[in-house]
């Protein structure tokens, strides 16, 4: 009986999560929509991830930069700089915006619906006839899901500009066949999969977070667990979605 | 008219601007402190509370709570180290053969996972399960006053709470390498092999021909100093957490967005330190 307990655990969790995701995209379009919140929640996740998504993004991009440099000079062909800068856009550029999404944005999020539902005021909103899914869930997975792609955006502008100055620079690229190579195998096909993996990433990690938040039982200790198993499960749904994608782009 | 009592000070914008600076001045002060105490008191931590770190230990290795459940920091670290390798296998095999040299996803397989991927994933990883564990549970011991009844217990609560959990942390790091490692070489092989089809010979060729053991050890030297890292800046926020269980929450994503950028940060300079400019490939045995 305990290990049949202690076995479906996970699986009542995956399915409750699953159900709330659910809930929330059929809430999506049924007004009323909670417009200011969004708002607010846009700026609060922009805030605290802008720079953080700034301060990884540069050493993540210098390291990939150098890592594939020192092999292409070692073959003689350091004018591809800009081809390993062109791959390395293309596949950090959204891990680099999730990371930060999901450490920060989700990880506020999380710790603040958990304060809200362990002081029971999720249940105050469903006494008063709110749903709680659709004035609080709903504008922040939105609002994550928004501000993961302008991030992205600014998070491929910063590993393009890092990588060109530590090429160029550093390691005495020519800057002229770095412009040209960049093109060489990433396309306008790998930016429009790049905005679509930073949308999705930025959905599913404030959807854990979301979900862990108002699942949240056992005090202050309890919040603290959410919010670690809101990392590492967003940290992994990013994983295999990331691996998914990629797979699915080179399949099609 | 304004109730404040005290009077209005001049220049009010400058000495905000400086009160500002000279806080965070002082935070990475308070910081730095911190983190020279709790290696100081390592020392300490071994002699008396050899209990308290062994027990860390199997904690941080099978996970507490729900992560145990689905089988604990082990399995969490190979399974990120297991889709990033078979991202190796998808990227590298499909851009290689957009040139027409698929045959080297072998040796991309060898060079990015040691390099690059098995320390930057360890690292995100060990910041993800163990650090963010830390910081929860050592904010909830700080908000429900625990950290103080230690105090006035007698017991040296950096050495007994944080030392001890770097340097379990430092020494679960090990094995978990050792799974980041294989399970990266092993996703990147199986992907290419299976799934695209190369035969095995050629990938193998390859990877063994181009795989340098020395980078490996390098590598991990890397992983143990970002894990020290981490689980000082885990302990450092948990530790001084405040504000309710909200502040728990805040505090845990705060932890995991400075180590984050320090882990990259660390891994980047000692990659360039270790390895230089130069890839030390077997380019011609």
């Amino acid at each position: 009986m305990a290990l049949r307990s202690s076995m479906s655990k996970p699986l009542v969790g995956v399915g409750g999560f699953y159900a709330m995701a659910l809930d929330t995209l059929m809430l999506l379009p049924r007004r009323p929509f909670a417009v200011r919140e969004f708002w607010l929640q846009c700026w609060f996740i922009a805030r605290v991830s802008l720079v953080p998504a700034l301060l990884l993004a540069v050493p993540f991009t210098v390291l990939v930069a150098f890592t594939l440099n020192v092999l292409l000079i070692d073959f003689g062909a350091g004018d591809f700089a800009g081809t390993g800068a062109g791959i390395g856009l293309a596949q950090l550029g959204p891990v680099v915006t999730v990371l930060v999404v999901a450490g920060a944005g989700a990880t506020a999020i999380c710790a603040d619906l958990g304060a809200r539902t362990i002081r029971e005021e999720l249940d105050a909103l469903r006494v008063l006839g709110i749903n709680p899914l659709q004035s609080l869930v709903v504008p922040r997975v939105l609002a994550a899901t928004v501000v993961a792609v302008l991030l992205s955006a600014i998070v491929s502008l910063i590993t393009l500009v890092a990588s060109f100055f530590f090429a160029v620079f550093i390691q005495d690229a020519t800057p002229g066949a770095f412009v040209a190579g960049l093109t060489l195998l990433t396309g306008p096909v790998d930016i429009v999969v790049l905005f679509i993996k930073a949308a999705l990433f930025g959905m599913a990690a404030s959807l854990v977070g979301c979900y862990k938040g108002i699942s949240v039982g056992g005090g202050p200790a309890g919040v603290g667990n959410a919010v670690n198993e809101t990392v590492v499960y967003s940290f992994m749904a990013l994983f295999v979605l990331n691996t998914i994608i990629t797979a699915a782009q080179f399949g099609s | 008219m304004t109730s404040s009592t005290t009077p209005s000070r001049v220049h009010p914008r400058l000495r905000r601007l400086f009160s500002g600076w000279v806080g965070g001045w002082n935070r990475i002060g308070g910081q730095t402190q911190f983190y020279g105490f709790t290696l100081r008191s390592m020392y300490d931590a071994v002699v008396h509370y050899k209990v308290e770190i062994v027990r860390l230990i199997a904690q941080m290795s099978l996970g507490t709570g729900a992560l145990a459940l689905i089988g604990g920091t082990v399995v969490v670290v190979g399974f990120l180290t297991l889709s990033a390798g078979a991202l190796v296998a998808v990227q590298g095999y499909n851009q290689l053969s957009g040139i027409g040299v698929e045959a080297l996803t072998g040796f991309v397989s060898a060079y990015v996972n040691v390099r690059l991927l098995a320390p930057v994933n360890a690292g995100i990883a060990l910041a993800a399960t163990i650090g963010a564990g830390a910081t929860a549970q050592l904010g909830a011991m700080r908000i429900a006053e625990e950290i103080d009844a230690l105090e006035v217990m007698g017991i040296r609560s950096v050495a007994y709470l944080a030392s001890t959990r770097v340097l379990a942390g430092v020494i679960v790091v090990i094995p978990l390498y050792c799974v980041a490692v294989i399970s990266s070489f092993a996703a990147a092989r199986l992907g290419t092999i299976v799934i695209y089809g190369q035969s095995s010979g050629v990938y193998d060729h390859y990877f063994n021909t181009f795989l340098i053991t020395t980078d490996l050890l390098w590598s991990f030297l890397q992983t143990i100093a970002m894990a020290i890292v981490i689980m000082l800046i885990h302990t450092y926020y948990g530790y001084t957490a405040s504000g309710g269980p909200a502040g728990v929450g805040e505090a845990v994503g705060r932890a995991v967005r400075a180590s984050l950028v320090s882990a990259v940060a660390v891994c980047l300079l000692g990659s360039l330190a270790i390895y230089g400019q130069s890839g030390n490939f077997h380019l011609s045995s």
